[in-house]
């Protein structure tokens, strides 16, 4: 899970990422868990580098909380964040997520990326994305998206004879595919053809 | 093999198709010609089954079947392919998985068991081969970052593995140049047989020099207002849509 030291877990996990380390974390949520994820790492060394991946799949009831806070206290620290997740039945997911770029800390670049589908009309989702930035030479970007399947897609591919329920499939697996761990593919996959 | 009458269609509360009659025989050509907005689009939509468009009255029958009765994929299984006028993008979606779940998708409603994985690289690899596209083509993302030729020549690439009975080719000569369009005009002459049907969906002629169609129909504010032979092209080409 990454080099960065684990500090005090008082209330979440919290991580400190010193100069030239870099810290990578991994979360996926798997259809019929309710998870509170909350994570803050600070960038305390120069050239830290961050890069957080998550993935939910949710089609019940789940109540899925994801935080992060995301401290750039020192100069040139790259974090990348992305979030991606799919919502179907009464999910419940909502993402909080802080970027805060300290006073001097100039050539940060930061990252934070949430998108997620819903498929049901009964599916929550909230998204929070907030930047605070107290120096100039920064690189910051954040996006964040709900959607749903894309219609279009779907025809085309039912057109070329791919029944409508694996092609929402294969589109949901593209759609994941950035954030899905190597080598857990075929769960993942497993995973969506049951949403 | 296809037979439409009285196909009246709608999207929402407005009735495009006004009542069209078309027959199509075995391994005949036909084109359907018509200015912006006479309702080619929505024939190719409701012959493929494209959610949106309402069928109001008539019926459409193909091969002895009640196609409007079929999902857009069962039309797929029954031979039918539509080449798109703006083909869609898949991010994260190769040609090959694409391809791959298209053909065994159909293979197993016609009960034929699945290609096996060097068969069907064989397969793919000719096909792209008698339409020159580049064997790396089948790596990239269905029609992501593709030119309007790209997305053209992968339309008939999908045609070609998919072998229809009936082809229908929605504007496909729009936007290509003369050398997309004759590897276009070959791929598509190349499979013509005497039991293989096309509509060529078209509101000019340069396709049709190179794909000869026996019907030419003129479609025009939701119905057809004249049938006839290829002389029809010539005097839509010096005369325009106005004449009829």
């Amino acid at each position: 899970m990454g080099h960065g030291r684990y500090i005090d877990p008082i209330c979440g996990s919290h991580y400190k990422v010193a100069a030239g380390e870099t810290l990578q974390l991994t979360y996926v949520v798997l259809p019929g868990e309710s998870r509170d994820i909350d994570v803050a790492v600070d960038l305390t060394g120069e050239g830290a580098n961050l890069e957080i991946k998550a993935l939910y799949l949710s089609r019940a009831d789940e109540k899925v909380r994801i935080r992060t806070l995301v401290h750039h206290r020192v100069k040139n620290c790259h974090s990348r964040q992305l979030i991606k997740g799919i919502a179907g039945g009464s999910a419940d997911v909502r993402f909080d997520g802080v970027i805060v770029v300290a006073p001097g800390a100039d050539g940060t670049e930061a990252l934070q990326e949430n998108h997620n589908i819903i498929l049901s009309e009964t599916a929550k989702v909230e998204t929070l994305p907030q930047l605070e930035i107290y120096a100039d030479d920064v690189k910051c970007s954040h996006g964040a998206t709900v959607g749903r399947l894309g219609e279009e897609e779907l025809f085309y591919m039912r057109s070329r004879g791919i029944p409508e329920k694996e092609a929402k499939v294969l589109q949901m697996l593209s759609f994941v595919s950035p954030v899905v761990p190597e080598g857990r593919e075929e769960e993942i996959a497993a995973a969506l053809r049951k949403l | 093999m296809l037979s439409i009458q009285n196909l009246h269609a709608a999207i929402g509360d407005k009735e495009i198709l006004k009542g069209i009659d078309l027959t199509i025989g075995p391994g005949e050509v036909h084109a359907v010609m018509g200015p912006n907005g006479a309702g080619k689009s929505t024939l190719s939509a409701v012959l493929t089954g494209r959610p949106d468009y309402e069928v109001t009255d008539g019926s459409v029958t193909f091969m002895g079947r009640n196609l409007l009765e079929m999902s857009p994929e069962e039309r797929s299984w029954a031979g039918i392919f539509l080449s798109f006028q703006y083909p869609v993008e898949i991010p994260g979606v190769s040609i090959t998985a694409f391809m791959k779940a298209a053909l065994a998708a159909r293979r197993k409603a016609q009960g034929l068991p699945e290609l096996k994985a060097g068969e069907f690289l064989k397969l793919q690899k000719e096909k792209m081969a008698q339409l020159k596209m580049n064997p790396d083509f089948a790596k990239r993302e269905v029609n992501v970052g593709f030119s309007g030729g790209e997305k053209k020549r992968n339309e008939i690439f999908q045609m070609a593995m998919l072998e229809p009975v009936l082809s229908i080719l929605d504007e496909t000569d729009s936007g290509l140049d003369v050398d997309a369009l004759k590897i276009v005009a070959d791929g598509v002459n190349a499979l013509r047989t005497p039991e293989r049907s096309s509509i060529i969906i078209t509101h000019y002629h340069k396709l049709l020099e190179y794909v000869q169609p026996d019907v030419v129909h003129v479609l025009k504010a939701g119905r057809i207002v004249k049938t006839g032979g290829r002389e029809l092209i010539e005097a839509i080409e010096s005369k325009g849509f106005d004449q009829f």
